[in-house]
């Protein structure tokens, strides 16, 4: 077993468990803290596939705004911070089996395929290509429609956030 | 691979370190003598009411969103101020389209006065 | 920078620039005078749906094939472009009595047609994905416009939770058929399917989850549940335009993606599409009985008219019927928009603030009372019914005739029961309006009674000549095709 093997197995057992706690914890407030810890272990393991780039993204976006905009949503509801109610309700067991299920499905699934046993190439050396990522941003042949959508998306997301926050002054 | 982020972790591993090594100095050689004020929640010297979570203005929400607003446009500078030489002109005026139409949202709270305190 | 590009989708930019300038224009416009900007957006949207009509029946290809301007999508433009025009002409004056006079309803709805037309342009997933999100995000905040009533909120809320669940699938899907075909774009997935390099399975269970992420946008039953609270709940236009255009936009992804990327796998897919479209048609219309309220009985009626739109599917392996049953979805689509405005009018010229005048009782007397508007109203309740001789009759003649000649006869048997079904409910509404004396409150405000006066003579004029609209929807077939 190779150090990076160890890693991987230390990270990916402590965000399983994270995950595990995000779902089963009674706070909110720790359920937010929980999520912070599952999203770090996913950027150690962007880290590990050598994908610096979604490792910093995973860091800036998802540690960096959706988790505190999470938390700062939690504290924005009057009772549910400290709300001690339990986290199951009485199908909890069906879900679990059901989700159980189509995890083990779509693992049996990608087995049978050969894509699932081929080894990953090894990224060029220096990481992957963020000039080809920033490249393809904005050429008309790969993803500058999707691109300028993107922000138009985030316009109208950002316009409706206002809209339903803000408070009326003028009533 | 690991060695681009051996730093890194040296960095973490002595940033952690410090901080339990902090604490703990404290815990050790700092004398000890609670009160019944000292174990009192710090509150600017007023004595504390109420429950200590309370519910929050929606200000901060609409900061926050501002700031994921931002956050999403750095992430969307970065490859491409790496690749900007190769880009030109065009490139250029693509990510200023970007900017601008994220910028439009800025406006829109200033004027709807998000970002006023009172 | 390929201009040439940009010029393929000009009336989607345009409407995008026009959104964003009367974004800023409206925040300088005096609160209670916000007809200007209902105004200036209307003028947008007539320059676009100019600008539409300019491209003709040419195919335009663009950014590499990811963007495809064919007959489909200019039918299907112009029907959101009128959606849209229909929503700010029901909007003003409702906007206004409600005391939810807010300017960006006008940029909001602009946004989520733009989202609309790029979704009938899509030519690649990731594009499709993108134009559902840019159509959604401004209807959750639509829907609950009436910022401080509960059930507004409720239903934004609603919408919200299960718009992004199902945005989720259909992400998820999208993901699995890259896994599987390692193509977002369409020619390259049916490319790999034709050649066989992929994992069939991933594939379907990809195609699957599009299929259920689509469901849920068009309300097909089972996912349906969100759809009659969301229609109750949110403001009546937003409502009308919603059912109108959303629906709409996910029926034209579902076609593009099936007929274009999943042809190969009608085999798997036909009897799921099938099992579909006779539990909607069903459910839909036998709901719809026991409805008191008519925001209620419209969302339920629409639900079932998502049953009929989805028959045009079922038989789209079949290369011999597959153009006919697309023209009969675009023309049954067309029928529909033009009747569900018509309705919509009315009940927002009889609706009140708090959610009052929305119960069936309120209709009653509006015959004596009001001929015009029950007039109108009975116009479309039969059409809706599909009555001979109504627009609605020739869209579900289309429809079950496709159907019958795709070897389906059983389905189209099930769109005749249920329509008879549907018939009492419908009809209901016509025998309270007419027979049951009463003194309905009617606000006489010029747009809404417009709109519902358009609507009808179209339905009326269409309805005697169905050849013209028939026309335009077998003229504006797929590209390939």
């Amino acid at each position: 077993m190779t150090i990076m093997q160890i890693i991987f197995l230390i990270t990916a057992s402590v965000t399983l468990f994270a995950a595990l706690m995000v779902v089963s914890t009674r706070k909110m407030m720790h359920a937010a803290m929980w999520l912070i810890l599952v999203l770090f272990g996913v950027t150690i393991t962007f880290a590990l596939l050598e994908t610096r780039f979604f490792a910093i993204v995973q860091l800036v976006i998802y540690i960096g705004a959706i988790a505190i905009l999470i938390i700062f949503a939690v504290m924005l509801t009057r009772r549910s911070m400290n709300a001690d109610v339990p986290q199951v309700n009485r199908n909890w067991w069906l879900v679990m089996v059901s989700s159980l299920a189509l995890f083990v499905g779509l693992v049996t699934v990608m087995s049978v395929w050969e894509g699932f046993f081929v080894t990953a190439r090894t990224a060029p050396p220096g990481g992957e290509n963020l000039v080809q990522l920033g490249t393809a941003l904005v050429d008309p042949n790969g993803f500058v429609l999707p691109f300028e959508v993107a922000s138009l998306v985030l316009l109208a997301a950002m316009v409706g956030a206002i809209y339903v926050a803000a408070e009326r002054k003028e009533k | 691979m690991l060695n681009e982020y051996y730093p890194l972790v040296v960095i973490s591993m002595i940033a952690i370190a410090l901080g339990f090594f902090v604490v703990l100095l404290g815990s050790i050689l700092g004398p000890r003598r609670p009160t019944q004020h000292k174990g009192q929640p710090y509150e600017s010297g007023m004595i504390p009411y109420g429950p200590g979570t309370r519910r929050i203005s929606v200000r901060y929400y609409l900061v926050a969103v501002l700031f994921i607003l931002f956050d999403i446009e750095v992430v969307f500078f970065l490859p491409w101020a790496v690749a900007f030489r190769k880009l030109g002109v065009s490139g250029f005026i693509l990510m200023v389209i970007f900017a601008v139409i994220l910028e439009i949202a800025f406006v829109y709270a200033w004027k709807k006065g998000a970002l006023e305190w009172e | 920078m390929n201009l040439s590009d940009y010029y393929a989708i000009t009336p989607l930019v345009f409407l995008v620039c026009w959104a964003i300038f009367l974004l800023l224009v409206d925040l300088w416009i005096p609160a209670g005078r916000k007809g200007i900007t209902a105004l200036l957006s209307a003028a947008g949207l007539l320059i676009a749906l100019v600008l539409v009509l300019r491209s003709g029946e040419q195919v335009l290809t663009a950014f590499e094939g990811s963007v495809v301007v064919d007959g489909f999508s200019v039918f299907l433009s112009v029907l959101f472009l009128v959606s849209a025009l229909a929503g700010i002409a029901l909007a003003h004056d409702y906007l206004q009595r409600l005391g939810l006079e807010r300017g960006e309803y006008y940029p909001l709805l602009l946004i989520s047609t733009s989202g609309m037309m790029l979704m009938t342009y899509a030519y690649d997933l990731i594009e499709v994905f993108l134009a559902l999100e840019l159509l959604s995000i401004p209807l959750y905040i639509l829907a609950g416009f009436s910022r401080l009533n509960l059930e507004s909120e409720e239903a934004s809320l609603k919408y919200f939770l299960l718009g992004a669940f199902s945005s989720g699938f259909v992400l998820y899907g999208v993901g699995l058929v890259f896994a599987a075909t390692g193509y977002t774009d369409f020619p390259g997935i049916a490319k790999a399917a034709q050649n066989g390099s992929l994992n069939p399975t991933l594939f379907l269970i990809g195609a699957g989850l599009v299929l259920t992420g689509f469901g849920f946008k068009s309300a097909l039953v089972p996912f349906h549940m969100w759809s009659p609270d969301v229609y109750q709940g949110a403001p009546s236009p937003v409502t009308a335009f919603m059912s109108v255009g959303a629906k709409a936009a996910g029926f034209a992804a579902l076609l593009r993606v099936f007929v274009v990327v999943f042809p190969g796998m009608s085999v798997n897919l036909t009897p799921l599409l099938w099992a579909l479209a006779a539990l909607t048609m069903f459910v839909g219309n036998i709901v719809a009985l026991v409805q008191s309220n008519i925001k209620r009985l419209l969302a339920y009626s629409s639900i079932a008219h998502s049953g009929y739109l989805l028959m045009a599917f079922v038989p789209y392996g079949n290369a011999s019927v597959r153009s006919d049953a697309i023209a009969g979805m675009l023309f049954y689509l067309a029928a529909y928009c033009l009747t569900t405005f018509g309705a919509w009018a009315v009940v927002i010229a009889l609706e009140k603030a708090e959610g009052k005048g929305l119960e069936l009782e309120d209709y009653a007397g509006l015959g004596h009372r009001y001929p015009f508007l029950a007039a109108t109203m009975t116009i479309f309740l039969l059409s809706f019914t599909g009555v001979p001789l109504t627009l609605g009759f020739w869209g579900k003649f289309y429809l079950f005739s496709t159907a019958v000649e795709g070897g389906f006869w059983q389905l189209a048997l099930i769109g005749l029961l249920t329509s008879l079904i549907s018939a009492y409910y419908y009809l209901r509404v016509v025998v309270i309006m007419y027979m049951r004396p009463g003194t309905p409150q009617v606000q006489r405000n010029f747009w809404p009674l417009l709109t519902s006066g358009v609507g009808a003579l179209a339905v009326v004029i269409l309805g005697i000549a169905p050849g013209v609209l028939l026309n335009l929807a077998v003229s504006a077939l797929l590209k390939g095709l």
